[in-house]
């Protein structure tokens, strides 16, 4: 292709990826490392009271924002390096906490607080994922063919919905007397409140995601499922596998690649988890880093974003996706060098 | 000792009959051919015998046992198949390994029985390698290996040369022959290829469009095919077919007749094979004579063709022959190489 007609095909999403991808990215890592806050300055005020006899005035010494000609408040950005990673990390306390081996004292810091629910978040949700999409795939690939359209089309409904709205109506089934808890209740002659702990709300949280989230696997699985070899399946019937062995050593490892891109994709998804702190309501008990950073940008009672916090913020949620990448990405890249 | 019995074999899908009315016995040790063209049939049978297909009619033993309702991997057979159906996950060790593994045979067992397999097919120095990184040819030594590890009563061998290359195909075939004569084992072979039918079998069933068509020994059905179906489908070539009629002893056709049949008057369709017939050295002598259609130099010898109403007829003659097109030649087809079959039904009279 000549370099012209390549450009002309390639330029525009590249220019878009710069524009909404790569300068965002670039600005929040800048950000990270400044901080920006009004130029406050000190100013006396003589105040009187109004006199008849005598005047008294007093002297104050006020700070008080600087205005600019434009009437504006006027802010100072300064590079402040690591500090607001290390204010969002908060390492001393984190280390004291430790020390003290206070798992009470570590969870009182949001960040690792978020970052406990985010990572159990996201390493239980990813076998459960796995595991329910490769069983639904199955059951719609061994379905008859008059059944097989259903089938397909009632398992992608969760992942249809909205997020905010599946997570909301799970919330409504079991939040204080709902539907669900009442069932559960009844079930088991107590009195169960499931928002009432964060534990149970955690649960939740997960169920809703792994709902959400595997009929995305399943149709991927099932279009894994279409490619395996019939012969080598059986093959394997004669040779005397059973259902299970034909699972664990044809097509599970046939299936590998796809399991790895799905697992990836999971991981980077849910690693962000957000829509369930807000379906949930669940700020109160548990957060995730999303939502810490989401947190960071609410403007405070005197109008102020902690920007900088929150971009900190961000990029270590970026760092943590990566590692959490590497080792699916290497298995990959070993995949990928064995079969060339 | 596994003797298979076939009683009534049928396989129909809705209206459409896969296999009707199979009657077989397969003797202990027996190499049995299943041949004929695709849909015939053949490849259906096996995958009852081997309980791939659900069987709509009929009964199939294996030894003493009836294995209609069995699964697979309880009827102790072993399959080699046309796509060689690799595991290709596996290292070649794993894949020969694999039905002791899934069978659980007892681990400390297996490195001896690998080996042994491997090396009956010369594949010791590939153990370690993917089925990805082998030959064609390879390939289908890991699939005969996996299918002896574990020494089944029954092998079957689902058209296993297919894939491979004319000269390769030579080799394996031989290979395969051997192989079995050594492990002394029920084969059953489905092929297309009547030339491994006549080289490996000992008994050969012909089939066409789910019906068996002669079951006899090589031998028996390239002497004496059963009808003309069976007579055009096995030698290379294939049996000259000519349409005529026969009026007091006499074969006549277009350019053609042939005296001293002892045949009953009317319609009839005469067979004789290329090897069997001659060039004539004097007109006098020829009960065809024809112009030459086409000439091939077949090297050991010179395949000259001619056409009798709308068949082509072949006779083989002297590596030394030469003639142009278009040349009439007299063919010598003595009343004794002459297989009658019925003008209608086609079958031997």
């Amino acid at each position: 292709m000549k370099f012209t007609t390549f450009s002309a095909f390639v330029g525009p999403s590249v220019v878009m990826m710069l524009l909404f991808i790569a300068f965002p990215l670039i600005s929040v890592f800048v950000q990270s490392f400044q901080v920006t806050q009004p130029l406050y300055e000190a100013v006396e005020v003589e105040t009187c009271t109004p006199g008849f006899l005598t005047q008294t005035c007093v002297i104050e010494t006020r700070n008080q924002p600087v205005l600019g000609e434009d009437g504006k408040i006027v802010t100072e950005t300064r590079w402040v390096g690591l500090q607001s990673y290390a204010n969002v990390l908060e390492l001393g306390r984190a280390w004291d906490a430790v020390s003290a081996g206070s798992w009470r004292a570590l969870m009182a810091i949001d960040f690792w607080k978020a970052l406990r629910f985010t990572l159990s978040f996201t390493l239980l949700t990813l076998p459960a994922v796995i595991a329910l999409g490769l069983a639904l795939a199955v059951a719609i690939n061994n379905a008859g063919k008059r059944l097989r359209g259903p089938v397909i089309f009632v398992s992608l409904l969760p992942f249809i919905i909205t997020p905010v709205i599946g997570a909301l109506s799970i919330n409504w089934l079991f939040r204080g007397d709902g539907i669900l808890t009442a069932l559960m209740e009844r079930a088991s002659g107590q009195d169960i409140s499931m928002f009432a702990q964060a534990w149970t709300i955690e649960v939740l949280m997960m169920l809703y995601r792994v709902w959400h989230v595997a009929p995305f696997a399943a149709i991927v699985f099932y279009a894994g499922l279409q490619t395996v070899s019939s012969d080598s399946l059986e093959s394997a019937l004669i040779d005397g596998a059973s259902r299970w062995q034909r699972m664990k050593y044809i097509v599970i490892p046939h299936l590998m690649p796809l399991i790895l891109f799905v697992g990836m994709i999971h991981l980077m998804d849910s690693y962000r988890v957000f829509e369930e702190v807000v379906g949930f309501s669940s700020q109160g008990h548990v957060i995730s880093l999303q939502w810490l950073t989401y947190d960071f940008l609410q403007p405070d009672q005197a109008g102020n974003r902690s920007i900088s916090r929150a971009s900190a913020s961000a990029m270590l949620t970026m760092v943590g996706i990566v590692i959490l990448l590497i080792p699916p990405l290497k298995r990959s890249w070993r995949d990928h060098r064995k079969a060339h | 000792m596994a003797e298979i019995q076939l009683r009534n074999l049928q396989k129909r899908w809705g209206d459409f009959v896969g296999v009707e009315g199979f009657d077989l016995t397969i003797a202990d040790r027996e190499f049995l051919v299943l041949l004929g063209p695709s849909g015939c049939g053949k490849t259906t049978t096996m995958r009852m015998i081997a309980g791939l297909e659900e069987v709509s009619g009929g009964e199939i033993r294996i030894g003493d046992r009836v294995v209609n309702d069995l699964e697979p991997k309880d009827r102790d057979v072993s399959m080699v198949f046309q796509s060689y159906a690799l595991y290709p996950n596996m290292t070649v060790y794993e894949n020969i390994r694999f039905p002791l593994k899934v069978r659980g045979v007892d681990p400390a067992s297996h490195d001896e029985k690998v080996m042994r397999a491997a090396d009956m097919v010369e594949l010791r120095e590939f153990l370690h390698r993917r089925p990805a990184e082998l030959s064609g040819g390879q390939r289908q030594r890991v699939a005969l290996a996996r299918a002896i590890v574990r020494q089944p009563n029954v092998f079957l061998m689902d058209e296993p040369l297919s894939n491979l290359d004319a000269k390769l195909r030579v080799s394996t075939r031989a290979q395969i022959k051997n192989l079995t004569h050594d492990l002394k084992v029920t084969t059953i072979y489905v092929t297309h290829d009547q030339i491994e039918a006549m080289t490996l079998a000992d008994r050969v069933v012909v089939m066409r469009k789910g019906k068996v068509q002669q079951v006899g020994t090589p031998t028996e059905i390239y002497d004496r095919p059963a009808n003309a179906f069976v007579a055009s489908f096995i030698g290379s070539p294939a049996m000259n077919l000519i349409d005529g009629q026969v009026a007091e002893g006499t074969f006549t056709a277009d350019g053609t007749a042939i005296s001293g049949l002892d045949l009953p008057d009317g319609p009839l369709t005469l067979g004789f094979r290329a090897e069997d017939a001659r060039l004539a050295e004097f007109a006098t002598q020829a009960e065809i004579t024809a112009p030459i259609y086409t000439i091939e130099l077949l090297g050991d010898a010179v395949m000259i063709s001619v056409r009798i109403g709308g068949a082509l007829v072949s006779v083989k003659a002297d590596k030394s022959f030469r003639a142009e097109i278009g040349t009439p030649v007299s063919i010598h087809v003595p009343a004794r190489i002459c297989h009658p079959f019925d003008a209608d039904t086609g079958e031997r009279v």
